[in-house]
């Protein structure tokens, strides 16, 4: 295993929590809220809104803008 | 201070980071918005303290709430009235619509060059309307899930924040910002042999406008 591999397992690692996460907040009564709600929650004020809706759009900026 | 608020911090800071690495556009409109956020913010500080009894201590955050809780109360939510009315064919047709426009807007836009003028365009564009859109607020009522369960929501925030570090930690591990190391790849550096087919940026693009319209609708 290389430094490759290493790096690549991380953000895999970091996928499977989320998953992991998120069924653990649909599937069980564990005290963790789902994404959805996480999300509603924070864009119930302006602020959290737009951040949420801007952090959206600079993915597509990012990956495809000059 | 609307620029106190933590958002318009990190949009500062992204501004300033996309600006040095070769992202002037990203830079400006990144800086437009932290503008816009903190001027907004600053308005709804003057309008609270304007309106709070003498003595009341106006719109001092008040123990235990951010900054952001604190200075901008909730929008409001459109009002729930009972349960959601019948789809009829208009709301059928309607949704047909908007998937169809939102494939031939992969299809079209993936068919640019990354990072020519028209997929620049393409994508200023949209972004610029969706942020526009929730401006205004949310496009439809959504319940209110309530206080988070603390411990729960920092698992989120854990997971974001190693996801962020990791990447980080990539990108300091680069010769330069934009030179990409097979040894310690950034999630660009993964994602560029998928966005230089013309299939490969439309699949990409659907993904961006369905996790998009997702948000908008929150």
């Amino acid at each position: 295993m290389n430094s490759h591999d290493i790096t690549v397992g991380g953000y895999v690692a970091v996928v499977i929590a989320g998953v992991i996460l998120e069924v653990v907040a649909t599937r069980t009564e564990a005290p963790v809220p789902s994404l959805g709600d996480v999300l509603t929650r924070i864009m119930r004020t302006r602020t959290g809104r737009v951040g949420v809706l801007v952090a959206w759009a600079w993915l597509g900026l990012h990956f495809f803008s000059q | 201070m609307g620029i106190r608020q933590p958002i318009v911090i990190v949009l500062l800071l992204i501004a300033f980071f996309s600006a040095i690495s070769g992202k002037p556009l990203d830079g400006l409109l990144m800086l437009l918005v932290a503008a816009g956020l903190g001027w907004d913010a600053a308005r709804a500080g003057s309008r609270e303290a304007a309106a709070a009894p003498p003595g009341s201590g106006g719109s001092l955050p008040q123990p235990g709430l951010s900054a952001t809780v604190s200075a901008e109360p909730p929008q409001p939510q459109p009002a729930l009235a009972g349960p959601p009315p019948r789809r009829s064919w208009r709301t059928a047709a309607a949704g047909l619509a908007w998937v169809a426009a939102g494939i031939v807007y992969a299809v079209v836009v993936g068919s640019f060059a990354r990072f020519s003028w028209p997929a620049t365009m393409a994508v200023v564009g949209l972004a610029t309307l969706v942020v526009v859109i929730g401006w205004q607020g949310p496009v439809r009522a959504r319940p209110d899930p309530g206080p988070l369960p603390k411990p729960g929501a920092a698992l989120w925030g854990g997971v974001l924040l190693a996801g962020g570090l990791w990447e980080l930690g990539s990108l300091a591990q680069q010769t330069g910002l934009d030179v990409t190391s097979f040894a310690h790849p950034t999630i660009s550096a993964l994602t560029d042999p998928v966005l230089a087919s013309h299939p490969g940026r439309s699949v990409a693009l659907a993904v961006w406008l369905l996790i998009g319209w997702y948000l908008v609708r929150r």
